[in-house]
């Protein structure tokens, strides 16, 4: 018990994101609504862009933006300053993100122009008859 | 149906935090994330590219074609909203 409390309070940050996944997850697979399920698709991918942002993290480090003269002049202590790379591959990852979501609203809106609804199971019905 | 759906979230929520047990702590200075390859970048950057802002200079210099194309990304999301919104004439 007092070795999983250490744990936790170790990689706090490793769970939440976890307990954010689910939420999301549960959204996605539970939920009959379509705007729900955008929803928790949303959800889902910014708990893994925190997730990775967070990999990027040095105890005591600084933010990765330096004094360029004296970066050149004295060189860079590279333990000091926090990891850039996860923030330059999470760019990448919220520009897809933002095209998908952008992409699937347009998709909702189709679809409610043409079945009126956005539940599943009445559009199901309403593709059945 | 939704018990289903919360089994299946529990199970992957207990499978991912079982995998947290291997990761490193957070804010490790020395977890295999901060140790590989991101010192190289951070001693390099200024003094290749003269870019005082390391994400911009990674972004911008040595991954400048995978920026160029997530401007083709955002093009081509465009134009699938403006083709899926768009009403026929018919």
């Amino acid at each position: 018990m007092d070795q999983l409390l250490t744990e936790i309070v170790d990689k706090y940050n490793y769970w939440l994101y976890v307990v954010l996944m689910m939420i999301g997850f549960y959204a996605m697979i539970g939920k009959r609504n379509l705007v729900k399920k955008l929803l928790g698709m949303n959800i889902f991918q910014t708990a893994i862009i925190l997730f990775y942002v967070s990999t990027g993290v040095k105890r005591g480090g600084q933010i990765p933006i330096l004094d360029k003269y004296a970066a050149l002049s004295h060189g860079v202590d590279a333990s000091q300053i926090i990891n850039p790379l996860p923030h330059v591959l999470m760019l990448t990852a919220i520009v897809v993100s933002v095209s998908v979501t952008g992409v699937a609203l347009a998709i909702l809106v189709r679809i409610y122009r043409e079945y009126g609804t956005l539940e599943e199971d009445e559009i199901l019905e309403k593709i059945r008859s | 149906m939704k018990i289903f759906a919360l089994l299946a979230t529990l199970a992957t929520g207990i499978v991912l935090l079982y995998g947290t047990g291997d990761f490193a702590p957070w804010g490790d200075p020395n977890s295999p994330a901060n140790s590989h390859l991101s010192p190289v970048y951070i001693e390099r950057a200024v003094e290749e590219t003269h870019v005082p802002n390391l994400v911009t200079a990674i972004l911008g210099d040595y991954r400048g074609y995978d920026t160029m194309f997530e401007t083709v990304v955002i093009y081509c999301a465009g134009m699938a909203v403006v083709s899926v919104l768009r009403r026929s004439r018919s």
